[in-house]
């Protein structure tokens, strides 16, 4: 490592802790990069502006956050919640239940977690607290827990921010993450029956079987959502770009026409709200292409790579302890910031040591999605402590058999490849 | 003064708005132009709907995505909209706080600012680069640097606007809370 990288990451670090926005501070540390290696600090802003306008993939991220916020806004998170409180609700623990299965449902819509968290999240654990059966900080809990699942199923922005930096197929990396979607929807949904079997929650008046037509009827289109935006994948119909769009679109049609819960005004609100965090995470995005165009210049992640060439590491030794690294520093750092920056960095090294990218990908999402749940710095605990007012203390107390079961199925996922490679290996995937 | 800082806002709000309604328009039109074009003899009928007339559709989104990021960063995200790591920001004493404000409020706006002059000296060489499709569009004088110019006003905007921070954090005014940051990391 030269003098000008240690000085350039100094600068980062020192700006970010003090709490600097993360993109203002890497520009800041690029800049100090630039002027110490003697060239001129024009050029962070042509490999920028560069960088984003090449990459057309990225287009899918502000569609998919446009796509999020217009069902959140509309009554189609709702409409799905009431689907599934009457598919679920009647077992016991059964909220804990439905929340993991709204997140499931929603997650095949929406390509975030934070926005599962704000929109259907919010929801349930009114109403899980309102039922009297469970404690808020449970609630909160389960609900932080199942959001991760969020990004795993796809639509996925994480993935797309993946698949630029490590030139893996965004189609398959989405199908690779359907699997190990519904095993962490699966370890969940266990914790919460074991749970609520040894604290003795009670059981809810389960839905009348002669309501089960109508509340199919009002969720059905809601529904439909995956299977079009699969089908426009894998169908060769669309993009998985331009699947976002017709993902926003579809939500459109039905917020607005079909359920008719949507005006012009609140339309105008949603792309606001939606262009906001789009440029407050497309700017993390360009800091993370200048931060990469340096680590290439310092030849890094060969170095890594030729480094571990040498010292003959087992595969499965170094995927561990990569993820036992991304697992700690998600418990500091943001995900996009993490996939951005910290995983380019051993792509190199996987391709030497024989590692199936897409595999590696969807393992290392999900480990960036654990790290939204982990203290201290979990980004999920904090919107829901932000949309709730439920005390971070709480919630906290309460996350710790959800992380422990969700880390089980990292391992799983680790060590058996096929949970996430039978997918694409069946729609053609060659490795 | 406070009435016009409101209004410039609006504005800016309206115009990232109208941004990301473009792109998500244009994306449509390019699904439907597609598969328009597949179907027997509706560009007889409907002319404009043939596929040669919408080359620009990629670029333009392209376009629209990077100005939705600079004019968004330096007119509409607010500070409590950015992914930031506050674990010891925020933990800090309010003292401390206020000094951590200040001086990353001077090291953004120096740095920022003072990069303005080479960045544009980079961009030099654009003002004779062509863009690839946006001629048709928005007609011939396009060049690569109108559409980079944005980065500019960017670094421009936020540089000043980390500088109006240090002076806030000097005369004491209210931090920013952590209990607000809903946004940001849409991840």
């Amino acid at each position: 490592m030269t003098t000008e990288f240690l000085l350039c990451l100094t600068v980062l670090f020192l700006l970010a802790a003090m709490g600097a926005p993360i993109a203002h501070a890497i520009l800041v540390g690029s800049f100090v990069y630039l002027i110490a290696d003697g060239k001129s600090i024009g050029v962070a802003g042509k490999v920028l502006m560069d960088g984003l306008y090449q990459s057309f993939i990225l287009l899918a991220v502000p569609l998919f956050i446009v796509a999020a916020n217009i069902m959140n806004a509309g009554t189609i998170s709702d409409r799905l919640l009431q689907f599934c409180v009457a598919l679920v609700g009647r077992f016991r623990g059964g909220l804990g239940h439905v929340n993991i299965l709204a997140s499931l449902v929603f997650s095949g819509m929406s390509g975030s977690a934070v926005a599962d968290a704000a929109g259907v999240g919010k929801v349930i654990i009114a109403m899980m607290t309102k039922s009297g059966h469970y404690t808020r900080g449970y609630a909160a809990a389960i609900t932080a827990a199942s959001a991760t699942i969020g990004p795993i199923i796809p639509p996925s922005i994480p993935m797309v921010l993946y698949a630029l930096v490590s030139n893996t197929s965004i189609g398959y990396l989405f199908l690779g993450g359907i699997l190990p979607g519904l095993l962490m929807a699966g370890v969940l949904m266990t914790m919460n029956l074991w749970i609520s079997h040894k604290r003795g929650f009670a059981v809810e008046d389960p839905v009348p079987l002669s309501d089960f037509p109508k509340i199919t009827y009002q969720a059905f289109p809601a529904l439909l959502m995956p299977a079009i935006l699969l089908y426009g994948i894998y169908g060769g119909v669309t993009t998985p770009t331009e699947a976002a769009a017709v993902a926003a679109l579809y939500a459109l049609i039905l917020a607005a026409v079909f359920y008719r819960s949507l005006s012009l005004h609140g339309f105008y609100e949603i792309l606001v709200t939606s262009a906001r965090s789009s440029a407050a995470v497309g700017l993390v995005i360009g800091g993370a292409l200048i931060l990469n165009y340096i680590v290439a210049s310092e030849n890094l992640p060969n170095r890594v790579a030729s480094a571990l060439g040498g010292l003959d590491v087992d595969p499965l030794l170094f995927l561990l302890c990569v993820n036992l690294l991304i697992l700690l520093l998600g418990c500091l750092l943001d995900a996009s910031t993490i996939i951005l920056v910290i995983i380019p960095l051993f792509i190199p090294s996987c391709r030497e040591l024989g590692i199936d990218l897409v595999h590696f990908g969807v393992v290392a999402i999900v480990n960036c999605m654990i790290g939204l749940i982990t203290p201290p710095y979990g980004i999920l605990l904090f919107v829901i402590n932000a949309v709730t007012r439920i005390p971070l203390v709480e919630i906290i107390g309460e996350i710790w058999w959800f992380l422990s079961v969700l880390v089980f199925a990292l391992l799983l996922l680790i060590l058996f490849p096929g949970i996430t490679l039978w997918l694409p290996e069946l729609m053609g995937y060659a490795g | 003064m406070r009435d016009f800082l409101r209004l410039l806002r609006r504005f800016g709000e309206a115009v990232t708005a109208l941004f990301m309604l473009l792109i998500f328009a244009t994306f449509i039109i390019q699904i439907a132009v597609r598969y328009g074009a597949r179907i027997d003899g509706l560009v007889t009928v409907l002319p404009f709907l043939n596929p040669d007339l919408y080359g620009w559709t990629l670029e333009f989104c392209l376009a629209l995505w990077v100005w939705l990021i600079f004019w968004g960063n330096a007119f509409v995200v607010r500070r409590r909209d950015h992914v930031t790591f506050d674990i010891l920001s925020a933990s800090v004493p309010r003292p401390v706080g206020r000094l951590f404000l200040g001086l990353t409020g001077l090291a953004v706006g120096i740095g920022f600012l003072a990069s303005i002059e080479p960045t544009w000296g980079r961009f030099a060489i654009l003002r004779l680069k062509k863009s690839a499709t946006l001629s048709s569009l928005l007609g011939d004088w396009i060049r690569m640097r109108d559409i980079y110019s944005i980065y500019l006003v960017f670094l421009a905007v936020v540089g000043l606007r980390a500088f109006w921070s240090t002076a806030e954090a000097i005369l004491g005014r209210e931090l920013p809370a952590r209990a607000d940051k809903t946004g940001g990391d849409d991840a």
